[in-house]
């Protein structure tokens, strides 16, 4: 990894928003193809992230403050990326399932995804099955539902019941996480997968439509 | 740990349900000091079971309609009413009508507005700029503190010889400071604006002991005990603090942050039992027990991956080796693998059952527990 790429990646690892715009600037200045930024920095730096808060390194607090500079980071070379080419590695509808309003765990989940290379539809909070259903009606690879309350779980099945209803259900792959929600689950459930954090939900998802 | 438990006056409270209400409570007392009289206390009711068992069907609702609903008092007070008629409460099970307006109610007192959903509420986070720190002020005419005062007073008087009537669920600190400022900001927060997060920190406990004692004084008066969700009662003060938002951090930011607050929320207590829910809680345990008036510890599984109980085994044991008293939330089916392998010295159990011949049966079973 060449100097300025580096000190992207770290400046992300520190959460260091303003350092990391400053160098995707530099970076694109000195002719580096974005793409290369994207890979070699932003999501090198995020999979790093996630590698240290499965080890017990990092915790909410770093992982937020690194996908924010990361984002920053992004939205510097999202026109640039446009242009040159280089598109989303897939398309993820995000969202917590109707009567649960918890969002933190799904805008994690939405931010390393992000910083995984994919375009991410985050409906929100309370999001009743008809709209993800219609969130993908517009185009969607993956679908991430989060409930963080053991009675808002069935509706993880009633959406997933909806999508097989309107036809898409081969058209996406569907992965849920929440506290209280398991592996088991997900397989009673029909769901593709089932990830106990954000930074496993971003490998989940890339397997998943690999 | 230097625990001085005084010896209260003891008295009776007459529950038609519960004959055994004194044996109960020293067998209640007896916990909190690592001892047992015959057998371990054994509730029979899973953490969190109230939020099922006292309730209806509200998910056609609107959004006002369901607040309404949390709101009617004397719909509150019939449900569990009704919850407990003709039942018969078996060992340290009590029955205990506590005012529920949801776990962010002590943000609400403060100027929070809370959203209702079926059965929790959470505030909407108005800390958005430092300025608004300023709003920060203890509303004593707060429409929720005032409806936490009419659900008890409704409460005393329909559950007289029924039930103990408590105190709500009250969570001064970190998770307070994160209902006022939204809980992702306060991660955030907690790394760029560390001395802004030490001021809300203060402002979340500052009045703590007032409200606290506000709620005890109207219960005493009363003749009542102290007592709140977790159901164990004192004839003190008896407190449940917690900090769910610990789950989302380090160690060190716990350390930092949320230690300051429980040396001041526990300190005028007689029987603080610390809510631990999950792992991501009780990875701050050593923090946690450098407060010596934490004076037992309530292991919730947690969901998801944190079952089953037996994982849990190692940390119990380490409690017990620091004399530490535990309450511990198993299902009946985890009961026989967990007697087998644990000493029951300072455990507690809650256990789900789904009649009254269940509960007599697995009591036979405890008293040959050792």
């Amino acid at each position: 990894m060449d100097g300025e790429l580096k000190a992207i990646y770290d400046a992300i690892l520190e959460g260091d928003m303003e350092s990391v715009t400053e160098g995707v600037h530099a970076s694109l200045d000195a002719g580096e193809a974005p793409g290369e930024i994207l890979n070699t920095a932003l999501i090198s730096a995020m999979e790093r992230v996630g590698n240290l808060f499965e080890e017990g390194e990092y915790f909410v607090p770093e992982m937020l403050v690194a996908a924010r500079a990361m984002k920053a980071g992004l939205e510097i070379l999202r026109p640039h990326l446009a242009d040159s080419g280089v598109d989303p590695v897939g398309k993820v509808v995000i969202g917590t399932v109707k009567g649960d309003l918890h969002d933190i765990g799904k805008n994690l989940v939405g931010m390393m995804l992000e910083g995984a290379g994919f375009e991410i539809v985050d409906l929100g909070t309370d999001v009743t099955p008809d709209l993800f259903v219609a969130a993908i009606q517009e185009g969607a690879d993956v679908v991430g539902l989060s409930a963080l309350l053991t009675t808002t779980m069935p509706t993880m099945k009633n959406t997933i019941q909806a999508i097989e209803e309107s036809g898409l259900r081969d058209q996406v792959k569907i992965i849920i996480g929440g506290a209280p929600v398991t592996a088991d689950y997900a397989r009673q459930i029909g769901a593709d997968g089932y990830a106990p954090d954000a930074s496993q939900a971003a490998s989940l998802a890339k397997e998943l439509i690999s | 740990m230097d625990k001085q438990i005084t010896r209260p006056d003891w008295r009776t409270v007459e529950i038609e349900g519960m004959p055994q209400f004194d044996m109960a409570m020293k067998r209640v007392y007896a916990w909190f000091e690592n001892e047992i009289i015959d057998r371990p206390p054994v509730r029979f009711q899973a953490h969190n079971a109230f939020l099922a068992s006292a309730t209806e069907d509200i998910t056609s609702l609107s959004r006002e309609d369901k607040k309404a609903w949390w709101f009617d008092v004397e719909t509150q007070v019939d449900l569990f009413v009704k919850s407990i008629e003709g039942r018969r409460f078996y060992g340290e099970t009590f029955p205990i009508f506590f005012p529920n307006l949801g776990p962010d109610v002590y943000a609400a007192f403060y100027g929070a507005e809370l959203t209702f959903g079926e059965i929790t509420s959470w505030s909407i986070p108005f800390v958005r700029d430092w300025e608004d720190v300023d709003k920060l002020v203890l509303d004593w005419e707060n429409v929720y503190f005032k409806k936490l005062e009419e659900l008890t007073q409704h409460a005393l008087e329909r559950c007289k010889y029924k039930a103990l009537v408590g105190y709500t669920d009250l969570h001064p600190g970190l998770d307070c400071v994160a209902a006022w400022r939204d809980p992702q900001q306060l991660c955030i927060d907690m790394i760029e604006a560390a001395e802004k997060v030490e001021q809300l920190a203060e402002l979340a406990i500052a009045d703590f002991e007032m409200i606290y004692n506000h709620f005890d004084d109207v219960l005493k008066e009363a003749g009542q005990l102290s007592v709140s969700w977790m159901g164990i009662p004192s004839f003190e003060r008896m407190h449940i603090p917690s900090c769910d938002f610990a789950s989302l951090i380090s160690p060190k930011f716990f350390q930092r942050f949320g230690l300051p607050i429980l040396e001041r929320e526990v300190k005028s207590m007689t029987h603080s039992v610390f809510h631990v829910d999950g792992r991501g809680v009780a990875k701050n345990i050593n923090t946690i027990l450098m407060v010596p008036e934490v004076h037992a510890i309530q292991l919730v599984q947690g969901v998801g991956d944190d079952y089953p109980i037996m994982q849990w085994v190692p940390f119990i044991e380490d409690l017990q080796a620091r004399d530490i008293p535990v309450i511990v939330d198993l299902s009946k089916k985890e009961l026989d693998d967990f007697i087998a392998v644990m000493d029951s010295r300072g455990l507690f159990l809650w256990v789900a059952t789904e009649s009254e011949e269940e509960e007599t049966e697995i009591l036979k079973r405890v008293e040959k527990w050792k």
